[in-house]
C-alpha cells in the first residue's frame, strides 16, 4: 500500500477548501465565545421570589437558645442580602391547610408573572441545619421558559452560599426540583455549560460531516485513480485518515476553547475529550457515507442538510421522545446525537463515568456508516 | 505490446464489440477511429482492466499479461498510463503540478527523487513553464493543463499510453501542437500509444489506424496502405460545378469507370475512378459534352479523412443491400 501520496492529496484538497476550513475552525470559536460571554460567570437576570415556610423548629431543651429559626435567616437573606433576587412575600404555614392556601396564593402570583419562583422550606429545615444534615429546599418555577429554568438554577446558588456563610454550614443543600438534577456553581459560566452538551456535538458533527460530505463526489480524478494500481479501499482509508487528523485538530481546539471559557466538568476531562473525538469521527463517517451515496455535489449538499436536520430532531434534546423502544430505539441509536448529548451531559454536569452503552452505540453507528460508504463506493460505477 | 484476438464484448443482450483482433508493437502509435458508439472506449476499457471478465471473451494480452486474471490487474495498471479526455478527470486542480506528480507516482510506489526527475524531464519536453510548477493547476492555461495531463499519464514511464480524445475541443492551431508533442514523446520515450479519437487529422501521427463501426473492426493498417487501396491508389479529382444538384451527380455517376462520387460542398464533388490518368480527360470531355459547367478542377491524393468517409459509406451501403436481400428473402 502506498498511502502516503493519497493522504498528502487529501490534505492538499482540504487545505484548498477555505470555506470548509473556516467552518471547521472559526465557527466553533465564535459560538463558544458567544455562549461563554453571555453569562461570563456573572448573573445578569433579576428574579423575584415568594417563600412559604413550613419550618416548625421545636425548642427542645437540648438545643442551645441561639438556635433561632433558620428559615428566618434564609428569608432575610432573600429579602435584603442578595444581588440577583427580589422579594415579594413570605408565608408561614403550620399545617397542611395553611400550606395549601399559601401555595394557591403563590401559584396565582407565579402565574401572573409577578414572581418567578416559589421557594418552600420544609418542616425540618432548621432542624437539619442544626443537625448538620442536608437541609432540603424545594422550589417551583414557571417551567414554560426553559431559559429561566437554567438561570434560576444558577441564581439560587447565591442566597444558598450566603446562607451557608451566615450559618457556618458544612453540609450542602439538597435542592429539589423534579426536572433539574444537576447544577453548575454560580461562579462558572452557566449558559455555556448547560449549552455544551447539545451545542458541542452539533458543532462538531455539523462541521465534520461538512468536511467529508463532498470528499468523494467532488473528486474528479477519482475514477482515474482506479486506472493506477491503487485499490478502492486505500482511497477510502486515506480519506478516513486525513480527515480524522483534521478532526483531531478541531476537537483539540474546541476542548481548549471550552476550558478557556469556563468549562465546568464534574467528570473526567479526558473522557470529555474522548467523546468529542468520537463525535467528530461519527461526523466523518456519515459525511463519507453521504459522499459515496450522492451522484452529484448538489445532491450531497441536500442529503447533508436532510441528515443533519434528522439527526438534530431525533437527538432526544429537541423533541421530547422520552424512553422509546423497539425499532425507533435502533433508529435513534444510528443517529449520533441521541448518544452524544447524554454522554457529554453525564460527564460534565453529572460527573458520571463514561456510559459504555452509549459509547458502544455511537461507535457502532460510525462503523456502520463507514462500512456502508465503503460498500457503496465499491459498487459505484466510476468511469473516466 | 498489445495483442487482441477475437475480442467480443457483451453487456447483457447488447453485443458491443464483435470479433476484434489486432496486434500492436512497441513504440507504435495507434489511432482508434469510429463514429460515436463504435466501441472505441469499450475496447480501451477492456485493455485497461475496467470491464469485468464476465462481459467479454477472447484472448487479450497487454504488456504480456492478460486482464482476464484479476491478479494481473495491478501489474498491467503499472505498465500502462491513461489520459482522460477532460483534464479535470486527471488532475487535482486545487493542488500544484508537483503535488499532482507526487500523488500519482506514489500510487506506483515510485520514490520521490525519481518521480521529481521524471516530472522535470517530461515538463521540459512538454514546455510546461517552470513558474507554474508550484502554482495551483487551476491557474494554468488550457494548453498547459492539457500538456500536464499528458505528463501525468506518462509519469511512471508506462509501456503503453491510452489517450481519450486528446484533440477534441481544442482549436485547430493547438491541435497540431498537441499532436506534435505526442509524436515527440513517442520518439523520445518509445511509448506505445493508443489514441481514441473522432479527429481524423490525428491520423497524421499514427503508425497504424483502426477503423471501427458498430463494434466491428473494419480496417487496421497504416493510413498510407489504406489510402493506396482505393481505386487508382487514392487519386482524386475535385470539381466545382455550377448549379450542382443530386440529379447532376447521378448523371455524372453514369460515366463507366467512376467508382465513387462524394459531394464535399455546395458546388463541389470529388471523384474516384479506375485508371485515373487515362480516364480523367475522358470524364471532363463527357461533362463538357453534356453542358455541365465546370468552374474549377484539381487533382489530389485522398486524405485519411476522405478515406474514412468512403470506407464508412461503403460499409453502410453494404449493410443496406444486405437488409434488402433479407427483405426479399422473406
Ligand atoms: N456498461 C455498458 N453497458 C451497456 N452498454 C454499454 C456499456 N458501455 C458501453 N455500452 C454501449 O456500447 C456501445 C459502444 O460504446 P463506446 O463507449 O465503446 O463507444 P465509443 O466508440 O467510445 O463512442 P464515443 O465516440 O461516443 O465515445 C454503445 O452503444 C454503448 O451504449
Ligand atoms: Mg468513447
Amino acid at each position: 500500500m502506498y498511502l502516503g501520496g493519497l493522504i498528502r492529496k487529501e490534505f492538499g484538497r482540504i487545505r484548498s477548501d477555505k470555506r470548509t476550513l473556516i467552518l471547521l475552525f472559526v465557527i466553533p470559536v465564535i459560538l463558544i465565545f458567544v455562549f461563554g460571554l453571555t453569562t461570563g460567570g456573572g448573573l445578569t437576570k433579576f428574579f423575584t421570589s415568594a417563600i412559604i415556610t413550613l419550618d416548625d423548629m421545636p425548642t427542645y431543651d437540648n438545643f442551645p437558645s441561639n438556635s433561632s429559626e433558620y428559615d428566618d435567616t434564609f428569608i432575610s437573606i432573600m429579602q435584603y442580602n442578595t444581588s440577583s433576587w427580589g422579594f415579594h412575600s413570605y408565608y408561614n404555614a403550620t399545617d397542611l391547610e395553611e400550606y395549601d392556601n399559601a401555595f394557591q396564593n403563590c401559584y396565582d402570583i407565579l402565574r401572573s408573572g409577578d414572581i418567578d419562583i416559589i421557594i418552600v422550606l420544609p418542616r425540618n429545615f432548621s432542624e437539619s441545619v442544626e443537625n448538620k444534615t442536608n437541609p432540603v429546599l424545594i422550589y417551583h418555577i414557571d417551567a414554560s421558559d426553559p431559559a429561566a429554568i437554567t438561570a434560576i438554577e444558577v441564581a439560587i446558588q447565591e442566597p444558598i452560599a450566603l446562607f451557608r456563610a451566615e450559618t457556618d454550614m458544612i453540609a450542602n443543600f439538597t435542592i429539589m426540583v423534579p426536572y433539574l438534577e444537576f447544577d453548575v456553581p454560580f461562579w462558572e459560566s452557566a449558559i455555556l455549560n448547560y449549552a455544551l452538551p447539545l451545542i458541542l456535538p452539533i458543532i462538531i458533527l455539523g462541521t465534520t460531516m461538512n468536511l467529508t460530505s463532498l470528499s468523494i463526489v467532488s473528486e474528479g480524478p477519482l475514477p482515474r485513480m482506479l486506472i493506477t494500481p491503487t485499490a478502492k479501499r486505500e482511497i477510502i482509508l486515506s480519506k478516513l485518515i486525513a480527515n480524522s487528523v483534521i478532526m483531531l485538530l478541531q476537537s483539540t481546539e474546541i476542548f481548549v476553547l471550552t476550558a478557556f471559557f469556563g468549562l465546568y466538568s464534574l467528570g473526567s476531562l479526558f473522557y470529555f475529550f474522548l467523546v468529542l473525538i468520537m463525535i467528530g469521527f461519527s461526523g466523518i463517517c456519515i459525511g463519507l457515507f453521504i459522499s459515496a451515496l450522492s451522484p452529484t455535489e448538489q445532491s450531497a449538499n441536500q442529503m447533508y442538510l436532510i441528515m443533519f436536520i434528522i439527526i438534530i430532531l431525533f437527538s432526544g434534546s429537541i423533541l421530547p421522545l422520552g424512553d422509546i423502544e423497539g425499532g425507533m430505539q435502533i433508529f435513534m441509536n444510528m443517529l449520533p446525537l441521541s448518544n452524544a448529548v447524554p454522554l457529554i451531559t453525564d460527564i460534565t454536569l453529572k460527573g458520571l463515568p463514561l456510559n459504555l452503552t452509549s459509547l458502544f452505540w455511537l461507535n457502532l453507528s460510525s462503523s456502520i456508516y463507514v462500512i456502508l460508504a465503503y460498500i457503496i463506493y465499491m459498487f459505484k460505477k466510476l468511469e473516466v | 505490446m498489445v495483442d487482441v484476438n477475437n475480442l467480443n464484448v457483451k453487456f447483457g443482450e447488447k453485443h458491443v464489440v464483435h470479433d476484434v483482433s489486432f496486434t500492436v508493437d512497441k513504440g507504435e502509435i495507434i489511432g482508434l477511429f469510429g463514429i460515436s458508439g463504435a466501441g472505441k472506449t469499450t475496447i480501451v476499457r477492456v485493455l485497461t482492466c475496467q470491464i469485468e471478465k464476465k462481459h467479454w471473451t477472447g484472448n487479450v494480452m497487454v504488456t504480456g499479461l492478460s486482464p482476464e486474471k484479476k491478479s494481473n490487474h495491478s501489474k498491467i495498471l503499472s505498465n500502462i498510463g491513461y489520459v482522460p479526455q477532460l483534464e479535470l478527470l486527471n488532475l487535482y486542480f486545487e493542488l500544484d503540478p508537483m503535488v499532482n506528480v507526487e500523488v500519482f507516482t506514489s500510487t506506483y510506489g515510485m520514490n520521490k527523487k525519481r518521480a521529481k526527475e521524471t516530472a522535470e524531464e517530461l515538463f521540459k519536453i512538454l514546455d510546461i513553464p517552470r513558474d507554474t510548477w508550484k502554482k495551483r493547476v487551476e491557474k494554468m492555461s488550457g494548453g498547459e493543463k492539457k500538456r500536464l495531463s499528458m505528463a501525468i499519464g506518462l509519469i511512471h514511464n508506462p509501456d503503453v499510453l491510452f489517450l481519450d480524445e486528446p484533440t477534441t475541443g481544442v482549436d485547430a492551431s493547438k491541435r497540431y501542437d498537441i499532436l506534435s508533442y505526442l509524436k515527440k514523446l513517442n520518439q523520445k520515450l518509445n511509448t506505445t500509444m493508443f489514441i481514441i479519437t473522432h479527429d481524423l487529422e490525428s491520423a497524421l501521427i499514427c503508425d497504424k489506424v483502426a477503423i471501427l463501426k458498430d463494434g466491428r473492426l473494419l480496417e487496421f493498417d497504416t493510413s498510407q496502405n489504406l489510402i493506396s487501396s482505393l481505386p487508382s491508389e487514392g487519386l482524386i479529382a475535385r470539381f466545382t460545378i455550377e448549379d450542382l444538384n443530386e440529379k447532376l451527380i447521378a448523371f455524372i455517376k453514369k460515366f463507366p469507370s467512376i467508382r465513387r462520387i462524394i459531394r464535399v460542398g455546395n458546388e463541389a464533388i470529388e471523384v474516384l475512378m479506375e485508371n485515373f490518368e487515362e480516364n480523367l480527360p475522358k470524364l471532363i470531355e463527357y461533362m463538357v459534352d453534356n453542358n455541365i459547367t465546370i468552374t474549377s478542377m484539381s487533382k489530389d491524393i485522398a486524405t485519411f479523412r476522405r478515406y474514412f468517409q468512403i470506407r464508412i459509406q461503403k460499409e453502410e451501403e453494404e449493410e443496406s443491400s444486405l437488409k434488402e436481400v433479407k427483405v426479399i428473402r422473406k
